[in-house]
């Protein structure tokens, strides 16, 4: 396609490629090849890029892990980047790699101090469903299940009626249905309300036949199972997606694998379902006494409330939906059983039509959505409701219908570039607020001609402390070891060769003392892997 | 040459010189000593030459490799010439997955040799590998096994399996074990002489110390104790603080699993060391398994589950009925052995294997802790000293190294003495056959009652306009469901099938009352009746509507339950 000149390197050709593709020519979200492409692109531009493939899914993705570091990665304290974690939620992927474009061509002075593991898709299997002539929302990986635990595997998927290309709703009238049309929006349907004297006359199923002929609509598609359900924090047992255990994934397995040896890991950024940005997660004290702990406990819940106002600042846009996920989650994962400070978001949520004089504002969100889109001129979010023959109602009145997949989790694409400009501010603000270990106010004193008294102050100079109060708990991150080497001539009087400390709180100190007997240097050395070492060669007295 | 003496001399012996002991195999062909134990690479052997010897009973196979790369081998033991191997209801039997706790993996094979050599001799035995099939996997975890047997460990030691671990969180692995400073092959105790000591050794019998009281007027020389011998290898102030492991792989299970500092000796996640792992896909790819068993020491205890308090609700009163069945006859069969909850008689704890096996997989699992103290002197009452007496009437002195002086880096001079590794937990040799024949016959028991598919009967029965009523009576003889309770609540294993073969079938129904004529109709493929479950000692009932007479065969294909067929007469 370009005609190269001798005089001009390739990279740069490939660069102009790479900046056109992504930053400009791209109009809608990457497929995995794409995405692939994209990856492999960044390691070759940036020397401080490493892409390294953990695993193949069952499906045949690789997943990738992209490593930005400054030398050796485990020299600094780490934050994780992790997309893809629903596959639904395909903006995650592209933040994932635009903010790692963004870091190395516009902030790699932070590689100096931090270095970024990013996972940009965890549900590649998922996620393509978006780019196939059938789009619907899947979140499941490649394996078969048997997602109604009937014996049968993957037996009744949807069915595209309308041949419309997506999947949405049928709607089949039926005075023994329980939903009726929204009153705020026709095109919605929903519970009929019995405490305001509605009666349903509407049944309501996915797009597609009762293949099996259980009675159930689309109950167990092809595949797979769930990134997001197979985790071990509230695992939920036998429920569709979940798998038969937790972490039975290659995925999972490879990601967890990898996670449990970077020791210098002290963050975790989730871009995923669940938000505990936009609103920090509450401390409950019976959550948090109890053995297995449901509740975030109550240092951390300051951490996650400030960190949250600093994500507020950063991202301004407001009326964030509450989600949590209903057991099996990554991020929850990422908190409960490994830890880390812990934060999640979405990234982009459609915006809330406010109302004004002429048009009230919905409370049915979807009903708002479409007030919203209406408002922002988007195209193609709502198939109209056509009737169809549904051969499971030979003599009733079926017709297909419902707001399209994907657009009320993923903005346009146009939106991509700034909400990962945001969302790269935001983790630099969070790279800033990092554990470092210093050793500070040195004082050797000579006590009667014979011993030298060191005395030194172990610094904290980051806002976040060396552990969150989850990490103190957790064997996956180290202590904080202090340890004085001395020569053969050299003995130690009083004070530890080693001492090992659980947390040292942001902005603090600890005070250590040693006498030594004997000439020449020691060396004191203070700090772990995830919030950086201190070294000071001492003289003695 | 000795090796080669040795198989004649066995060869020697003629068979008309032996009298037959009733309950043992009389004329085995592979001859094994289970007076002694045997090291990961000593079964594996022994379980090629069971293989070996009966080509049709037995298949061996590799489910997986363990962390330092050695074979796990298992022993499919069923007669390969009736059935489907695999389709038959399995009973898995393992042991060792503490590393110390060896005699699971002769208890195990000493399963397999019983069965091998016994089948077509006693006809319960017959039966059973016609009927069942045995998953036998001695040692779940043969690298700790060895290192039990030929490293510095005591009685206790490893626990875990080899996957270095960062105990005290300093960054290093494994930096600082256990060490056999008196090279007598175990790690026993360290004391030192000490003015100020509380302990004082008993001046009737060298070998034991006394703990003075506040009041004693002592006039000998005290002593204090100084823990497990070993050394301060890596210079923090800490002897023996960050040994091989330690994670605990009996915390490692998938069911209501919870990580480290919830529940201490977990490792990663579910199923994150390997030998774990490999039982699961084993037991996952395996979906006829009714019945398992674990091998553990000690304390003369038969354990089922739930393990934790918090998971009481998994566990209802159908399923207790027969665990309480099976577990009670246990009682009478190995004296000094009790029937018991883990988390209310033992501890409450996550992760273990026999809640896995029951909660994940909805399989009746037992775990028992081989040899308690009631074994030196047959009685329940337990006396402080007996093992110092049974060391030294019993075994002569077998297992105990005298205290002798030696000079640690340090604590200076010191003494190093006590009971050798090899007693307290593993059943000393000349019990152990009994010891291991109890426990196996307990597991035939809870295999007998897996459940056992017959079709009993078929009745046919002319209808108006050319229509035949068939109804097929399904027999289940044992004492356990094809499906647990835990199986039925969250459909673990698949419904079962009873089908009908060469008929036109207009419909299928199960029978609820065959008097009353209640019946509930399958409208979906009525020639395959899906049953939720066959339960125990009960009959169930399918009827079809045929058009004209003529049908071929009646099956029934349960996962748990195995097959049966019923061909027209």
């Amino acid at each position: 396609m370009f005609k190269t000149n001798s005089f001009i390197p390739k990279s740069f050709w490939v660069l102009l490629f790479f900046c056109s593709a992504v930053s400009f020519g791209q109009s809608n979200y990457r497929n995995f090849n794409e995405q692939t492409n994209a990856l492999k692109r960044l390691q070759s531009n940036h020397p401080e890029a490493k892409l390294q493939s953990l695993t193949k899914t069952v499906g045949g993705y690789d997943i990738w892990a992209l490593t930005l570091s400054s030398g050796d990665p485990q020299d600094h304290p780490a934050i994780a980047i992790v997309g893809g974690i629903d596959g639904s939620l395909l903006l995650s992927t592209e933040m994932a790699i635009t903010m790692a474009e963004d870091i190395l061509k516009n902030h790699s002075e932070v590689l100096e101090n931090t270095t970024f593991y990013i996972f940009p898709n965890m549900s590649p299997n998922a996620s393509e469903q978006y780019f196939k002539d059938l789009k619907y929302e899947h979140k499941g990986n490649a394996k078969s299940t048997d997602d109604d635990r009937d014996g049968a595997f993957d037996e009744d998927p949807f069915e595209d009626l309308n041949k419309d290309g997506l999947i949405t709703l049928i709607r089949v009238e039926d005075v023994t249905g329980d939903y009726v049309k929204s009153k705020e929006d026709d095109r919605i349907m929903v519970k009929a309300d019995a405490a305001d004297g509605e009666l349903g006359n509407y049944k309501v199923f996915s797009e597609g036949i009762d293949n099996d002929k259980d009675g159930k609509y689309n109950e167990d598609g092809p595949g797979g199972i769930m990134f997001n359900k197979n985790f071990s924090f509230n695992f939920p047992y036998f429920k569709p997606g979940a798998g038969e255990h937790p972490v039975s994934e290659k995925e999972h397995r490879a990601l967890l694998d990898f996670l449990y040896q970077q020791w210098n890991l002290y963050a975790i950024i989730s871009l995923g379902p669940e938000n505990n940005l936009s609103s920090p997660l509450k401390f409950n004290r019976e959550g948090a006494s109890k053995r297995v702990v449901t509740s975030i406990l109550k240092n951390d819940a300051k951490l996650n409330a400030y960190v949250s106002k600093q994500y507020n600042k950063i991202n301004t846009a407001k009326d964030a939906p509450s989600a949590m996920a209903k057991g099996g989650g990554f991020f929850e994962w990422s908190y409960f059983h490994f830890g880390r400070l812990a934060l999640s978001t979405p990234g982009w949520w459609p915006a809330k039509f406010k109302g004004d004089s002429t048009v009230k504002a919905h409370k049915n969100v979807k009903a708002n959505y479409l007030q919203f889109a209406n408002q922002n001129d988007l195209s193609n979010v709502f198939v109209d409701w056509t009737k169809i023959d549904h051969p499971d109602f030979p003599n009733k009145t079926v017709e297909v219908g419902g707001i399209s997949p994907f657009v009320m989790q993923n903005p346009s694409y146009d939106k991509v570039a700034e909400l990962s400009k945001t969302h790269t501010d935001f983790i630099l603000e969070v790279a800033k607020l990092q554990p470092n270990i210093s050793i500070e106010n040195i004082a050797i004193e000579g006590v009667n001609n014979e011993l030298t008294r060191i005395t030194v102050d172990v610094h904290n100079n980051g806002f976040l402390p060396t552990h969150t109060d989850m990490g103190k708990r957790s064997r996956w991150l180290r202590k904080i070891k202090i340890e004085l080497s001395l020569n053969k001539n050299q003995t130690l009087i009083s004070g530890k060769k080693i001492d090992l400390i659980d947390a040292i709180d942001g902005d603090s100190s600890k005070q250590f003392t040693w006498l030594v007997q004997g000439s020449g240097n020691v060396t004191l050395k203070a700090g772990t892997s995830h919030t950086g070492t201190d070294s000071k060669t001492i003289t003695l007295k | 040459m000795l090796v080669m003496i040795l198989p004649l001399a066995v060869q020697a012996q003629k068979q008309e010189d032996i009298f037959r002991a009733a309950g043992s195999p009389h004329n085995p062909k592979v001859q094994i000593a289970f007076n002694k134990y045997y090291t990961a690479e000593g079964l594996a052997a022994l379980s090629k030459k069971i293989a070996d010897a009966y080509p049709n009973l037995v298949k061996r196979q590799s489910i997986g490799k363990s962390t330092e790369g050695r074979d796990i081998w298992m022993l499919a033991i069923t007669n390969y010439k009736v059935g489907d191997a695999d389709r038959k209801p399995g009973f898995y039997i393992d042991g060792n997955i503490h590393s110390n706790e060896i005699q699971g993996g002769e208890i195990s094979t000493y399963t397999a040799w019983y069965l091998t050599e016994n089948f077509e001799d006693i006809d319960y035995i017959t039966d059973m590998l016609n009927e069942r099939v045995f998953y036998i996997v001695p040692t779940i975890n043969p690298d700790a096994r060895n290192n039990y047997m030929k490293e510095a460990n005591t009685g206790s030691s490893p626990r875990a399996g080899m996957i270095a671990l960062d105990d005290d969180r300093d960054g290093l692995f494994d930096e600082d074990g256990l060490e056999d400073l008196d090279g007598d092959g175990s790690v026993t105790r360290m004391r030192r002489k000490n003015p100020n000591g509380n302990m004082i050794v008993d001046p009737k019998d060298p070998r034991m110390m006394i703990e003075i009281g506040p009041d004693d007027v002592v006039t000998g020389q005290r002593y204090e104790f100084l823990g497990s011998e070993g050394i301060d290898n890596d210079g923090d102030g800490l002897v023996n603080e960050d040994r091989p492991g330690y994670y605990d792989p009996n915390r490692d299970w998938g069911w209501k699993w919870q990580p480290d500092y919830v529940q201490r000796g977990a490792y990663k996640y579910p199923f994150s060391a390997p030998e774990t792992r490999a039982v699961a896909d084993f037991v996952l790819s395996h979906p006829n398994i009714a019945g398992a068993q674990s091998y553990h020491n000690s304390g003369g205890m038969i354990l089922r589950g739930p393990g934790a308090e918090e998971d009481l609700s998994t566990y209802n009163r159908a399923d207790i009925a027969i665990y309480d069945a099976i577990g009670k006859k246990g009682e009478e069969m190995m004296p000094g052995y009790r029937y018991m909850v883990v988390y209310k008689d033992l501890y409450s704890v996550f992760g273990g294997e026999l809640d896995w096996f029951y909660g994940g997989r909805g399989i009746y699992t037992f775990t028992n802790e081989i040899f308690s103290s009631f074994a030196y002197y047959k009685t329940k009452e337990r006396d402080r000293n007996q093992m110092y007496k049974f060391e030294k009437d019993l075994l002569m002195g077998d297992a105990f190294s005298e205290w002798k002086p030696y000079d640690h880096p340090t604590y200076g001079e010191i003494e190093i003495g006590g009971f050798r590794k090899n007693i307290g937990r593993a059943t000393p040799g000349f019990m152990l056959e009994e010891e291991l024949h109890r426990n196996m016959a307990f597991t035939f028991y809870h295999a007998h009652h897996m459940p056992r598919l017959t079709i009993s009967d078929v009745k046919e029965k002319k209808l108006n306009g050319g229509l035949t009523e068939i109804t097929a009576y399904i027999n289940n003889d044992r004492m356990m469901p094809t499906h647990a309770s835990q199986d039925l609540k969250y459909n673990i294993s698949r419904p079962d099938y009873i089908s009908i073969n060469g008929a036109k079938v207009i419909s299928g129904m199960l029978v609820n009352n065959e008097d009353f004529g209640v019946t509930t109709e399958q409208v979906n493929t009525p020639e395959k009746i899906k049953v939720a479950n066959i339960p125990g000692n009960n009959v169930t009932k399918v009827r079809w509507i045929i058009k004209g007479s003529s049908w071929n065969t009646i099956t029934v294909d349960s996962e748990k339950g195995g097959m049966a067929n019923y061909s027209k007469k």
